[in-house]
């Protein structure tokens, strides 16, 4: 099997603890900048296991979709965040609602929630308990950050990380999905981030700032 | 009634107590006669210890059948755990009679110095009541004595409107709390004949689960608004502050002890174990008493306060190692309801010597430095070496430092605690470890509290012109605080000789219990590290060289004045601010003229701290049954025909229920 | 043997603590493009401040000069109980990490108070944010520790230590990870070391540590400041045996011992590295966010201990 087979083997088992970390990082960053790289680290480490997985199923196609994960997640969308704000010129606080130490106890008890919903589930399914939780972990972790951060670029990142969390889980349930449904999953998030960069500068634009608790009239 | 030597010595307690001690105080007003009963109470609580060890170690307990004497069954029994707390209430006692004879004397006129032991010596007697009762009515006899003598004793120090108004507090939850005890008994009867000890404890087992619940439950309440539990614990700080300093060391120290007597011995011993639910129950509330206790605690300036809500933060503690208990007993581990169980009487025993200590302490100063604010204190290390000696000891003992007796029971918490992770598939496999952060960061807040207190109090610069002419205390007050101190110390670093008569107490109260290891290797490794760590400290001693007293750097000032210094609001004021949510003070600012606001004549700051649950629990409780006692009172119409229609109804749904019973 | 070895190792901790904050201090001054002192000049000032004579203030009482030396006695308590090159330390198979945790506060203790005792307000400050950041950080210190004794059902440190030896290195635990991460946070704020608080200030404004040995001179100085190495020493090594123990002796051979040794350097000298480039690249936080830092070290802890309930199923 060799060294590159036993680093496979090492990744696919330990990689949700590193996801783990990477969330509650999250929980605690205070600046834009470091959230959207600790995105792109989270997205390089689903893009390891992508890659890890496409090895030991040996399945080529697989292959494609982690380039296409690292190209896009851990390279594209990041450059593009931090291009963003150069161009929106905004405050580099997070503005979050919870202090750090609120939101830090809330991912813990996400984390906790999600082992607790996937442990009987995983049973059923024959999957590892670790990933899929990693998997719900991410996707409530994403909902939390999108409720708690003000700022309309945290919205997107939340929506972003809640977007890893799905495609985890779809991952592992499936051990790799069709190429066409990944290709075309990963044009849906294009085509949402595309207009919600343009929103975020229509925004910016109309209301001198980007604090969403002040946008107001969805009212009746 | 043939009663051998141990029946004779607990006749001759009660007599000394409770017949000898007051008539001699009532007939005369010679000093010798109040010599004769201090000696009296002294030889009456040796006596006491003398009679606890006979109740330990002895094959039968001695007893005492006064039935013949009073209406109700009334007899005493000195079994393995009311040995335990009858050696701890006349162990405490001793020190603290002998720093009383000075201090009353410096403290009180003629009249009520003998008003004062009178009711020192009934309240003695009252507390070694309860803990040796034997039947409910000498239990509740006891227990009720012991609230009405204490707030006598408050009341002789001086009756001002507020002090009644807190007296009247304490009095009105004791009582509520003795209302849930005697529920707590009755609640018996249906199921055995008779409140006698013997036969309550025979009828437990069968009783049906309903029952046991709500015996569980009265005895919680009860016996916890005794103890000072959150949320009823709202007299604690009102009352024991306001007792002269020997009473409030026996408040702090003992009688909140007979609270835990009493629930443990409902618990464990009656019922042997409560439902499966009443250890996380126990425990939730214990870790919020703790955490609250310990806030408030660091909060206080006035130090007779600060160490009453410490108070509240211990039984917290102890209450903690009752709820691990009671967990492991209804998961059917004893080894660890035991090593759960001696932590907690290990922190009983620990707490009232420190306790006693630190409130004994407070009187020295007190009587020195004429205040017990600690904005008021400093600088009577110099000025009162050795009370400031016995305090450091006491401080170390209650913050939990290692070679002193408070680190041994809360080791064995910390242990007991742990265990609970080896509880696989339960909910208490990760609360018990995850309650071990809790207890950590109380007793972090603990050492936090109690380096201020003793720092702000004996050390730095006197603040005030009463704490710079403070003089050490008389000789009777030393000794008091040098026996406590060393048994503190000893206690600290060999604790086997407490370790091994309590493990043979738990394994009375929990069947199938051995012993548990934890108690065998801290006896064995606290020594060592004692050697180690004292062998070292006098090592480097050596170094050291001579010194010369220089003037502290001043900035450039003529010198350094007390003002200059940290005081206690000050030190506490980061952990206030991090813990805000706690506190939440009424804060007013007050700039006067106000339409002038950049050159006020004077502005004035007012912060009034109502705790939370004050405003967030009693407040909105007591108005709720005042607005239903206003809506009662409509029932109360002055109409003497209503009044018949009252009375011709009861009969009547009486004679209805009586007709569908059938 | 063993008892001989036991207590070199409590030597090594003792001697070499001062080599290691003159090896931190001096990868500091590099990173910030300066020469550094010589790493021998800790034990330079040592030597120093033995021979000097000791100022007092007046105000002092027995406590301010007891201090010193109840501080030092319990930091060495502490350090017999940490496996440097073996997997047993003096005090290390009997006692349990509780007691190892509680000795270093009764050193903390006393410290505080002896800079309550000398009458100024630098004292008094350094006392009480010390006491903000103790008191902070005794759950998630404690936390971190329950959770590897519970994966590794031992109590004692020397157990917990010889059971990570037999694990595979390359196993990755999800207890382990977040442990590390927690108590090598809890350790900066332990030891005073940054973010928490700047070790070479001499601003009143940001002191924690060095206002509470202001009012210290001469041996007494000596003896705060070897306890702090000492301390610092014996946190490294304590991470290192917890969680990187592999390469100790397993038995009493010569040459077991020496690798073991070289090993222990190694290991020790990545962490200093590692606490170096950490400290020069961060900014002091602002007071009142040490309980935000320590808060997130207590819920990693306490996750920690949470999975300790997966892995023990």
């Amino acid at each position: 099997m060799g060294l590159v087979g036993l680093a496979t083997e090492k990744i696919l088992s330990s990689f949700s603890v590193f996801l783990f970390l990477t969330i509650l990082l999250l929980a605690v960053a205070r600046r834009i900048s470091t959230s959207v790289l600790l995105f792109g680290l989270q997205s390089a480490i689903i893009a390891a296991e992508v890659l890890a997985t496409a090895f030991q199923e040996k399945l080529p196609e697989v292959y494609i979709v982690g380039a296409l994960v690292f190209v896009i997640k851990v390279v594209a969308i990041p450059r593009a965040f931090f291009l963003l704000t150069k161009r929106l010129k905004t405050v580099r606080d997070v503005k979050a609602s919870t202090t750090p130490t609120q939101s830090v106890f809330i991912v813990a008890a996400i984390i906790y929630l999600s082992y607790a919903a996937v442990h009987s589930y995983g049973r059923v399914v024959h999957v590892p308990d670790d990933p899929l939780a990693a998997a719900v972990s991410l996707i409530l972790t994403g909902a939390f950050l999108m409720v708690s951060r003000k700022k309309a670029l945290m919205q997107m990142l939340g929506l972003l990380v809640l977007e890893n969390g799905i495609f985890l889980a779809a991952l592992i349930t499936t051990f790799g999905m069709p190429l066409v449904i990944e290709i075309g999953i990963f044009f849906d998030i294009l085509m949402g981030l595309l207009l919600m960069g343009i929103f975020t500068f229509r925004i910016s634009d109309t209301f001198e700032h980007l604090d969403v608790s002040k946008l107001r009239k969805l009212r009746g | 009634m043939l009663i051998g030597p141990t029946g004779a010595l607990f006749v001759l307690l009660a007599v000394a107590l409770g017949v000898a001690v007051p008539v001699i105080l009532m007939a005369s007003r010679a000093p010798g006669a109040r010599r004769l009963a201090i000696t009296l109470i002294l030889a009456a609580s040796f006596a006491g210890c003398v009679l606890a060890v006979f109740g330990f170690l002895g094959r039968a307990a001695p007893r005492l059948d006064l039935s013949w004497a009073a209406p109700f069954p009334f007899s005493f029994v000195v079994d393995r755990l009311s040995a335990f707390f009858l050696l701890l209430v006349c162990a405490v006692a001793i020190p603290v009679t002998i720093f009383a004879a000075p201090y009353f004397d410096l403290h009180y006129s003629e009249r009520r110095r003998n008003w004062t032991w009178g009711f020192f010596s009934l309240f003695l007697l009252s507390m070694i009541v309860v803990v040796t009762a034997a039947t409910g009515f000498s239990f509740l006899v006891g227990w009720e004595l012991m609230t009405l003598v204490s707030a006598g004793l408050i009341l002789i120090e001086g009756d001002s409107a507020e002090r009644r108004h807190n007296v009247f507090i304490y009095l009105l939850m004791m009582h509520a709390g003795a209302a849930a005890v005697a529920a707590c008994f009755f609640l018996f009867l249906p199921y055995s004949h008779g409140l006698d000890f013997e036969a309550v404890r025979a009828s437990g087992a069968g009783m049906p689960g309903g029952i046991r619940a709500a015996i569980f439950l009265a005895a919680f309440v009860g016996f916890g608004a005794k103890a000072g539990l959150i949320p009823l614990h709202l007299w604690l700080p009102r009352a024991h502050p306001i007792a002269p300093s020997p009473v409030s060391a026996l408040m702090s120290g003992i009688m909140l002890k007979t609270a835990v007597y009493g629930f443990v011995r409902f618990t464990f011993d009656f019922l042997g174990g409560g439902p499966w639910w009443s250890g996380y129950v126990v425990l939730i509330v214990a870790a919020v008493t703790g955490l609250l206790g310990i806030l408030y605690a660091i909060a206080e300036d006035d130090l007779k306060r600060l160490l009453a809500y410490s108070s509240v933060e211990n039984i917290g503690i102890i209450f903690l190692g009752l709820g691990a208990s009671l967990i492991f007993l209804a998961h059917g581990v004893p080894l660890g309801a035991a090593l759960a169980l001696i932590a907690a009487l290990f922190h009983t025993f620990n707490h009232a010597f420190f306790k006693s200590l630190l409130f004994l302490g407070a009187g020295a100063i007190s009587n020195s430095a004429h205040s017990a604010n600690l904005n008021e204190l400093g600088g009577l290390q110099r000025r009162m070496p050795f009370t400031g000696a016995a305090v450091l000891i006491g401080c170390c003992s209650i913050a939990g430092l290692p070679l002193f007796s408070g680190f041994v029971s809360e080791w064995l918490t910390f242990r007991s605690l742990l265990a609970g992770s080896a509880l696989i598939n339960t909910k208490a496999q990760i609360i018990l470890p995850l309650m071990v952060g809790i207890l950590a960061l109380i007793g972090g807040l603990a050492a936090a509290c109690f380096v201020k207190t003793f720092g702000t109090a004996f050390l730095g610069r006197p603040r005030s012109t009463g704490a710079e002419h403070a003089e050490e205390a008389p000789l009777g007050m030393r000794t008091g605080l040098a026996l406590l101190a060393a048994v503190c110390l000893a206690i600290g670093i060999f604790p086997g000789f407490l370790l091994r008569p309590l493990v043979a107490l738990a394994q009375v109260l929990i069947p199938g219990a051995g012993v548990p290891e934890e108690t065998l290797s801290i006896a064995r490794i606290l020594p060592w590290t004692a050697a180690i760590v004292l062998g070292t400290g006098a090592l480097v001693a050596v170094f050291k060289r001579r010194e010369r007293i220089a003037r502290t750097w001043a900035c450039g000032l003529p010198g350094l004045s007390s003002r200059m210094q940290y005081t206690s609001t000050v030190f506490s004021k980061p952990l206030r601010f991090v813990f805000a949510q706690v506190y939440r003070p009424d804060r007013k600012v007050e700039e006067l003229p106000a339409d002038q606001p950049y050159f006020p004549v004077s502005i004035s700051y007012r912060s009034v701290r109502t705790t939370s649950y004050e405003r967030v629990f009693y407040r909105p409780f007591v108005e709720l049954i005042l607005s239903l006692a206003y809506r009662l009172r409509r029932l109360q119409t002055g109409n003497i025909q209503v009044y018949l229609l009252y009375i011709f109804l009861a009969l009547v749904s009486l004679l209805a229920f009586l007709r569908f019973e059938r | 043997m063993r008892i001989a070895l036991d207590i070199l190792q409590v030597l090594l901790l003792i001697l070499g603590a001062p080599l290691v904050r003159a090896i931190i201090a001096r990868l500091k001054a590099r990173l910030q493009r300066r020469r550094g002192a010589s790493i021998w000049r800790p034990y330079a000032e040592l030597f120093k401040l033995l021979r000097k004579e000791e100022l007092v203030p007046p105000t002092s009482s027995a406590v301010f000069r007891l201090a010193p030396m109840v501080l030092f006695g319990a930091t060495i308590g502490a350090a017999a109980f940490v496996p440097v090159v073996h997997a047993s330390a003096l005090l290390g198979s009997r006692g349990d990490f509780f007691l190892f945790v509680y000795l270093l506060a009764l050193g903390r203790f006393f410290l505080s108070v002896g800079a309550l005792d000398g009458g100024c307000a630098f004292g008094g400050m350094g006392a009480s944010r010390e006491a903000l950041v103790s008191s902070l950080a005794e759950a998630p210190f404690l936390l971190g520790l329950v959770a590897i004794a519970i994966v590794a059902s031992r109590v004692d440190i020397a157990g917990m230590v010889a059971w990570t030896l037999g694990q595979n290195i390359f196993n990755i635990s999800a207890v382990h990870i977040l442990a590390f991460t927690s108590l090598a946070m809890v350790i900066l704020a332990e030891t005073g070391r940054m973010p928490v608080d700047n070790p070479t200030t001499h601003l009143e404004l940001t002191m924690i540590h060095e206002g509470m040995v202001l009012e210290y001179s001469g041996p007494s100085l000596a003896l705060i400041e070897w306890a702090s190495a000492i301390k610092l020493h014996i946190m490294v090594a304590l991470l290192i045996a917890l969680f990187f123990p592999w390469g100790m002796a397993s038995n009493g051979s010569g040459w077991g011992i020496a690798v073991a040794l070289l090993l222990y350097c190694t290991k020790t000298a990545v962490l200093v590295i590692l606490l170096s480039v950490i400290e020069s690249s961060v900014a002091k936080l602002r007071m009142y966010l040490v309980p935000d830092f320590l808060g997130v070290a207590s819920a990693l802890s306490a996750l920690a201990v949470i999975f300790t309930m997966w892995v023990k199923r």
